[in-house]
Order: structure tokens, then sequence, then C-alpha cells
């Protein structure tokens, strides 16, 4: 692959020219001489393949006939949209619909942000920048596209297809407009980013308690920035024109959010693969920053910030997942007096975030141990604080040693958003209950739903996979 | 050394009584008082006394074991020493992190192993420093960094990655980031010592460029020709005590103490 890799799957400690470095020479061989060198190569290989070609010719066929021939999908075909969000009100069906859309073009502005942000880098490196074929992408997210393509030709009416048309359509367009921002405007791509994930939030779960602080945040942030790019006379005044930018954001986000309709469904009622797909990021984006913070402590020479940091550890990593959910949704209630009880979901999420987070910690902590004293020194002797050491010398190095590990962990952790159906929370395997509870789905296509939730699974963590190989490449970790 | 400057050190006490004489302006920037360091049960430094003058340049030399580079390392605290006083242009190293801080920004440190943050750009390497403890604008601190990277004769590798440079140069750039944060001292720990035996001019000749400029140094090398050229004063130093202090001149030619002249007849 030494001619397909681009600037960013060079290693850092690797030179970046590496387009031309020759390659050992490969064989060519015609599907005869395959078949003897590979399979027929001697005696005992012979038998091998002998006895394993019709075994492995019998389960195949076994297999397919049962998915293509024997398998009723009905089961799944008629629930598509309870397996999807499971018992979410009917009549606000459109604010899902409307999340989809948004968070797909969150999605595609942010990638079109880090692609312009890559080409900047490129360009300041001075070395040519070039984009991953199509190629190459399609193959890294093959898996899920071969589902979506499953579960759009189960649908019955032309709804599911339109939305998912839609959604690639707007995500490809900000992609395309993201990718050709220039380098100065990036910031604000990434600030439009955040807004658009805020209000895909907001539009399902309304704006209800401190929505309109959500919304105003990000916006603000990208106010302040844009402010800051005029020139102003003195410090002072630009500090103060800061602020004011801040202000007025913020005044007319909640003008806005008192007028308008900001009802909305809580996330108490999310279920199906709905609640699996937002419980697995939310537990990654809270337990990281944790783990990481957990894992510094650790290390840290005051011992009352050491021993919090390895009793939580060593306490959380002892207990067996379901019991920490089990213990959430009975001890978190005593625990925190609050006035309303707290949802499922709430108690759910704390408790796989503490979980993932002591797991993250042991990571980091492997991580930070990998890095030699010496840069700790070299950073010392330049003037840097203790802080900024760690910040922006040992983290960045220790990360990138851990990616394999950490990703590892946050694939377990989607998966392991499943045990919610213990604690009745109406996870995308809790909805198969349901389904197989309706009379004319009892004891009927039990395999089949069960095959289609573990591919579900499959086609979602095999892409994290294949995406944090190509992180691992792009970062070069493992060629030093 | 022109030959009246050489005349001129000879007609200087040739050996100095002690390593608390200075050369230089004459004025002490850097005042070591019977320093002890122990590691567990063994003593690395046994009551040191140095002073340093500015605009001086002393090299430390002697066997390994002889605690050269723990004597520089607690000049800026990177390790502790037990007894003793280190004064460094007026601020004495105590345990308060706001007097160490401000030792660090005053002294620049060159590793053995260059140290470089990998993960960093060479220019970003250089610009940390000067960006994230002396506040300075991005822009400033690229120039600045250019304009180092020029005095150290490599601006066109700016842009790579430390691994992507030959052993020399990665020591040019981790001078380079040392005089970013312009420094008033120097310390060199064993520079050289890392490097293929063609890479060592270069090196020593950035080196004997700063020396040229007025910096006041202290360098911990084996490279005795070296020393010879660009030293104002030779300290020799075995078994965590300075041993014998000197002109260049008195000390390779007419070493007084017996451990310093088997020093010298094995090195040279």
């Amino acid at each position: 692959m030494a001619d397909e890799r681009s600037f960013f799957e060079t290693g850092l400690d690797e030179p970046l020219i590496v387009a031309n470095e020759p390659r050992p020479p490969r064989e060519k061989l015609n599907p005869p001489q395959w078949l003897r060198k590979r399979l027929f190569n001697s005696w005992y290989n012979s038998a091998v393949t002998l006895v394993l070609i019709p075994v492995i010719a019998y389960l195949g066929w076994r297999f397919f006939s049962f998915l293509v021939f024997n398998a009723r999908w009905d089961p799944v075909r008629n629930n598509l949209t309870l397996f999807m969000v499971g018992r979410f009100p009917r009549a606000e069906l459109w604010r899902v619909v409307a999340q989809v859309v948004i968070w797909s073009s969150a999605i595609g502005l942010a990638w079109g942000a880090a692609v312009a942000g890559a080409k900047a880098r490129a360009l300041r490196a001075g070395l040519p920048y070039r984009e991953d074929p199509l190629l190459a992408k399609v193959r890294r997210y093959g898996a899920l596209l071969v589902i979506v393509g499953l579960f759009l030709a189960m649908t019955q009416t032309w709804g599911p297809l339109i939305i998912f048309a839609g959604s690639v359509a707007s995500a490809a367009v900000l992609q395309f407009l993201g990718s050709r921002t220039a380098a100065e405007h990036v910031a604000f791509l990434w600030a439009g980013v955040a807004v658009l994930g805020v209000a895909g939030f907001q539009v399902v779960s309304g704006f209800y308690g401190n929505g309109w602080l959500w919304m105003g945040v990000p916006i603000a942030v990208a106010a302040s920035k844009l402010v800051g790019r005029i020139e102003w006379s003195s410090p002072l005044a630009a500090r103060l024109a800061r602020l004011g930018g801040v202000a007025v954001v913020l005044v007319v986000a909640y003008v806005a959010y008192m007028v308008i309709d900001h009802r909305g469904v809580g996330w108490e009622q999310w279920e199906g693969l709905r609640l699996n797909l937002l419980a697995a990021p939310i537990a990654i984006v809270l337990a990281f920053p944790l783990g990481v913070a957990l894992a510094i402590a650790r290390r840290s020479s005051f011992p009352a910030l050491r021993i919090i940091s390895t009793g939580y550890i060593e306490l959380i990593r002892g207990v067996p997942l379901i019991s920490l959910l089990l213990m959430g949704q009975f001890f978190i209630g005593f625990f925190l007096n609050t006035t309303t009880p707290l949802s499922s979901i709430t108690r759910a999420i704390t408790a796989l975030t503490m979980f993932t987070s002591a797991y993250i910690a042991e990571i980091v902590r492997g991580g930070l141990q990998s890095i030699p004293r010496v840069q700790v020194e070299a950073g010392q002797s330049v003037g840097l604080r203790p802080f900024t050491i760690i910040r922006l010398i040992v983290l960045p190095q220790a990360l990138r040693n851990v990616i394999p590990a950490m990703v590892g962990q946050f694939i377990a952790l989607t998966k392991d958003t499943t045990l919610l159906s213990i604690i009745a929370v109406a996870d995308l395997l809790y909805v198969r209950g349901i389904v197989h509870a309706q009379a004319e789905y009892r004891a009927f296509g039990i395999a089949e739903t069960l095959v289609f939730v573990a591919l579900i699974f499959w086609a979602i963590t095999f892409s994290m996979s294949r995406e944090s190989q190509r992180l691992e490449r792009k970062l070069g970790v493992g060629e030093r | 050394m022109t030959d009246t400057t050489r005349d001129m050190a000879r007609h200087r006490d040739e050996v100095f009584a002690d390593a608390t004489q200075v050369c230089g302006t004459g004025d002490v920037i850097i005042d070591i008082e019977g320093i002890d360091k122990f590691f567990g049960d063994f003593q690395a430094l046994k009551g040191v006394e140095m002073k340093v003058g500015r605009q001086e340049v002393v090299v430390v030399c002697g066997p390994s074991g002889a605690g050269k580079s723990t004597l520089i390392r607690c000049i800026n605290r990177l390790e502790k020493h037990d007894r003793g006083r280190i004064v460094v242009d007026g601020i004495e190293l105590s345990d308060d992190i706001r007097n160490i801080q401000e030792v660090r920004l005053e002294t620049g440190m060159v590793f053995q192993q260059f140290n470089l943050f990998p993960h960093l750009t060479v220019l970003d390497n250089i610009t940390l420093g000067p960006r994230q403890a002396r506040h300075m604008p991005r822009r400033e601190a690229e120039d600045l960094a250019m304009s180092l990277l020029t005095r150290v004769k490599i601006p066109e590798q700016a842009r790579k990655f430390p691994g992507q440079l030959s052993g020399g140069q990665q020591q040019r750039v981790a001078i380079a980031r040392s005089l970013a944060m312009s420094p008033k001292v120097m310390l060199f720990d064993e520079p050289t010592s890392a490097l293929d035996p063609e890479m060592i001019k270069e090196v020593l000749d950035v080196i004997q460029d700063l020396a040229r400029s007025g910096m006041t140094m202290i360098i911990v090398s084996h490279e005795m020709g070296f020393a010879r050229e660009v030293s104002d004063r030779v300290v020799f130093m075995a078994d965590g005590e300075i041993v014998e202090v000197g002109t260049p001149e008195h000390f390779f030619e007419n070493p007084r103490e017996e451990r310093t002249k088997l020093f010298i007849s094995q090195i040279l």
C-alpha cells in the first residue's frame, strides 16, 4: 500500500517521503499454481485441505440457506421502527428524523473541517496533501454501508430512503464546502459543528431546563472568536468587545428560548438502537477526560490525590459492570438526594461512565509510563510549568501510544450498552424482547432477530476497529 | 586563541587556588557553596565549591561517576541538592517552585541524548518554550526560531520532525531550543557523547560560536581539544569532588595532582 500512503499515514518518527520506497517483489500466480502452492504443497497440507473444504462448504451452505431460504425476516421487517427507536412517541417521530439529518450535517461539517485543517497543516509543512481515495473510504466503512443497505432493502415505505438520501446529501454538501474553507476560518466550522451537535440533541429533547445555555455557549464562543479577529485600538477594548459579543449571543439565546415552543421528548424515552448509539458516545465523551484525570492523579506527588484515584480505580475495576448498573439504579438516588428522581438512563450512563473511566485511567497510566522521564526534564529545562509539560509534552505522546487499547475499550463499551436491557432500559436487545412479546411474533423468528442485532453491533464495532487501524497508521504507532 | 591572549593568560596565575576564582568579566553569576548530593547511600557530590563568572566558559571533565552531570543538573534543579547553597544570578535555589521556575528561565540546558519532543516539528520544539513560558505571540516566536535555526545552520529543517534529522542536526535543534528562552547561562551535559564522529564537529562549531558571542557556559565534555580552545577554565572532578582547577594551558601541560595526570594520560 506504499503508493496509497498519504501525508497523514506517515509516522511522526519516520521520513515523510515514502511514496517511492522500493518494495519486495510480489509473486504473481495463476489459479492452478496458486492451488498447488498454497493448498496442496505437501501430502499433509493436501490432507488438511481435503478435510476442511467439505466442512467449510457444508457449514457455509447451511448458513447461507438459512439466511436466504429458511429465515423468516418478517419479525425484523415489520418492526424496523421499533428496533430503531423503541416506543418513542410516534407523533413526535419527526424530531428523530430532524435529529438524524442535523447530526449527519454535523458529521459532514466536522469531516470537512478536519480535511481543511489537515490541508492547512500539510501546506505549513510544505508537503503535498492527498486525500484518501474513495475506494479506501468505502473499504473502511463497508460493513456499515452493507448494514444500511440491508436495512433500506427491508423498509416498506420510501420514508427511510428519503431520510437517508437527505442526510447523506446534506453531509456531502457540508463536507465539500467545509474542506474548501481557508485555514483561518476552520475554527468557525468547529463552532458550527458544536452548534449543530447541540441543536440535534435539543430538537428531540426540547429546550427544557437550561437548554438555551447549552445552545448559546458554542455560539457565544464562536462570536467571541469572531469579534477577536477585528483589530481593536487597545487590549481592553478588544476584551470588552469580546465580552459584549458573548453577552449579546446569550441574551438572544435566552429570548429565543422564551419565545419558541420548547417542549420535547426527554431522554428517559430513548429506546432501541438509538439508545445504544447515543449511550455509548456519551459515556465515552464523559469517561475519557475523567479517566485521563484519574491516571494523572494516580501518578501525582500529592498523596491524597494518589490515594483517592487509586482507590477509585481499584474499587471500580473489581466490580462487574452488571452489579454497577444495578447499584446505579438503587444507590445513586440515595447519595444524591435530588428533588426529581433521576431517570434510569441517567443512572445507567453514570454507571457506564464510572466503569469505563477506571479502565481508561489504567490504559492512560500505561501510556504515561511509556514516556521517558527525560522528556519531562527537557520541558522543565525550557521553563515550562508542570501542568503544561503534562498537557503538551507527555499526554500527546502517551495517548498516541495507547490508541489501540483505548479503541478496544470503546468497542467493549459499545457492546456493553446491551447490558442496559438487564435494568429494564429498552436498548436494542431489550426491544427485541418487546418484538417477540407481540402475539404474532411469539416464538417465531427468534434466531433471525438475534442475527439482526448481532450484525448491527458487528458492523459498528468493525468500523471502529478499522478506523482505529487507520489512526494508528496515521500517527505511526508501533513504527518507532 | 591568539598569541596576545596567550601571553595575558601566562601573566595570570596559571593555577587557580580553587574553583571559586573566576575569569570572564569578574562578577559572579553562578555561586555554588559546599553542596552535597546523595542518591540513597551513595554520595554523588561532596562539598563542591565553585563560582562561575559572567561570560566565562568552564569545561568540567573527569572520569565517569565523578558527579559532573549531577553538578550541572543541580544548577537548574533537575536534581535537588541536599546541603549547601546554589545562587544563580542572584536567585537562591530553594524549594519554592517560583524560585526554581525563575532559575530555569535563566538557564538553558542541552542534554547528551538531545531530548527533543518527538511529536512536534523542529519549529514547534523551539517555539514551545517562548510561547508557553514567556507568552510570546506565535508569529514572533516563529521568527525567533527561524533566526536561531539560521544561527545553528539548519533553517531548511524547520518543518521536519526530530526523527527525520541526524544526531548532529538534532543536537543543534536542542541548542536552538535552549537559546530561544534567551538564557543567561547555558549548561551542556556531554553534548557530543551520543554523536557519530563525523557529526561532533558541527555541534562543537555551534558551541564555539556561542562562546565567542559572550555566553556564560558550563560544559561537561570529554573533547579535550575543544576544551583547550574554548574554555577559560577547566575543572577536573573525581569521586564527587573538585580535584583541580586551572587554565587550559596549565591543566593540559602541567597538571599538579596525581589523579589529574592519570586522567589526562588516559584520555589523550
